[in-house]
């Protein structure tokens, strides 16, 4: 009975369009989030159990993203960026680590979409565009999300060089809190929320 | 068929028992499809709950799990295997259920907060929820799969148990006889 369900699990996986595969490491890297990391930014600082000393979630993901060899960007580095007229020309490019509702859902105007665990279905556009780009921002929604670490490790895992990788710690909820720019539906979609850019 | 009358307190509990195999069934078929449909989501839960570190395995798990709920959970429903299938989901809930409450303790510790306000998504399919409320569902879902195990729930069933098995006589009887068709 197990056995039978064992095979009929994993054929389903296989058939299923969404199916995962197995040999793949979706969560590339060195560091991992323990349990609690994951929980602390359910913390507020100064009001918590001062017996516990978790570290604020900036500082873990700046040491992470620093065992990983990568960089990594605040807010006013990336409006910098956003703003630079090389982003224009592409070779500032921004990556949004997102799965596609969340993307279609608002993501920084003219970034490319990269779901690095769906990612054969995303390379073949975004390779190009990275391999060019002499500045490459990857983000995800920010907080506890780690999409847009495994997405630049992924993207060096093809051959981008790490110096050019940089990560957005606060993501997508950071942007829109700064009422920048967001952009909805597909890439270059001309459809905007808050300022056009 | 029995041919002997029943009391309408076996009828009730016949009935009973059917309609715990069908809720056990439904629910473990939604919480697998909730999971099945998407399984990066599953995925990245597992992985919080740091069981194993082999992407291999980790995968396997995340991959395989939520369609065998689906495959119990559709045996269930039809009254296929269904102390076969209510043994699975027993093995499968304790220990689920012993993570979930491992977990719990952990949060609770870093949080300090009240046990029964820890809440988070364990992976069980039905998104976030508060710790104290998840293990009660669980006692009773454990409590369902043993009543189950016990031999109850067999009418209105497709095929109470899949291999075939020696009548009292001594003749060989077909697994379809075992299982009582008639609505209670």
């Amino acid at each position: 009975m197990a056995v039978i369900g064992a095979l009929f699990a994993f054929a389903a996986n296989e058939v299923s369009p969404r199916g995962l595969a197995l040999a793949r490491n979706y969560f590339p890297g060195t560091a991992r989030r323990s349990l609690p990391t994951a929980t602390a930014t359910q913390l507020t600082p100064g009001t918590g159990d001062t017996n516990v000393a978790v570290p604020s979630p900036a500082k873990l993901l700046a040491t992470r993203l620093q065992a990983n060899g990568l960089q990594l960007v605040d807010s006013s580095q990336v409006v910098q960026l956003f703003r630079d007229p090389r982003y224009e020309q592409e070779l500032v490019v921004f990556i949004d680590a997102r799965d596609d509702r969340h993307y279609q859902e608002g993501h920084i105007p003219g970034a490319y979409q990269f779901d690095h665990y769906r990612a054969e279905n995303y390379l073949a556009t975004v390779l190009p565009a990275c391999q060019s780009a002499e500045r490459i921002v990857v983000y995800c929604t920010g907080g506890d999300c780690e999409d847009s670490e495994f997405a630049a490790l992924t993207l060096e895992s093809v051959g981008i060089p790490k110096g050019r990788l940089f990560v957005y710690g606060g993501g997508m909820t950071e942007w829109a809190t700064n009422s920048l720019p967001v952009e909805i539906g597909g890439r270059n979609s001309g459809n905007f929320r808050h300022a056009k850019p | 068929m029995n041919a002997e009358p029943w009391s309408w307190k076996r009828n009730a509990l016949d009935l009973a028992a059917v309609l715990a195999r069908w809720l056990l069934g439904a629910l473990f078929l939604y919480m697998g499809l909730n999971k099945a449909l998407h399984p990066v989501e599953f995925l990245k839960l597992v992985r919080e709950y740091e069981w194993v570190q082999n992407p291999l395995l980790l995968n396997s798990i995340a991959a395989a799990l939520p369609w065998f709920e689906v495959f119990c959970g559709v045996l269930l429903v039809a009254g296929v295997a269904v102390r076969g299938s209510a043994l699975m989901l027993l093995l499968m809930l304790v220990p689920f259920t012993l993570v979930v409450l491992q977990r719990a303790l952990a949060m609770q510790a870093v949080l300090a907060i009240s046990f029964c306000a820890v809440k988070f998504d364990c992976g069980c399919g039905t998104g976030e929820v508060l710790i104290c409320r998840k293990l009660v569902e669980n006692g009773v879902l454990m409590l369902l799969s043993a009543w189950l195990l016990m031999g109850r729930g067999r009418h209105l069933c497709a095929r109470y148990t899949l291999i075939k098995s020696e009548s009292r006589s001594g003749g060989p009887t077909t697994a379809r006889s075992s299982c009582d068709l008639t609505a209670t």
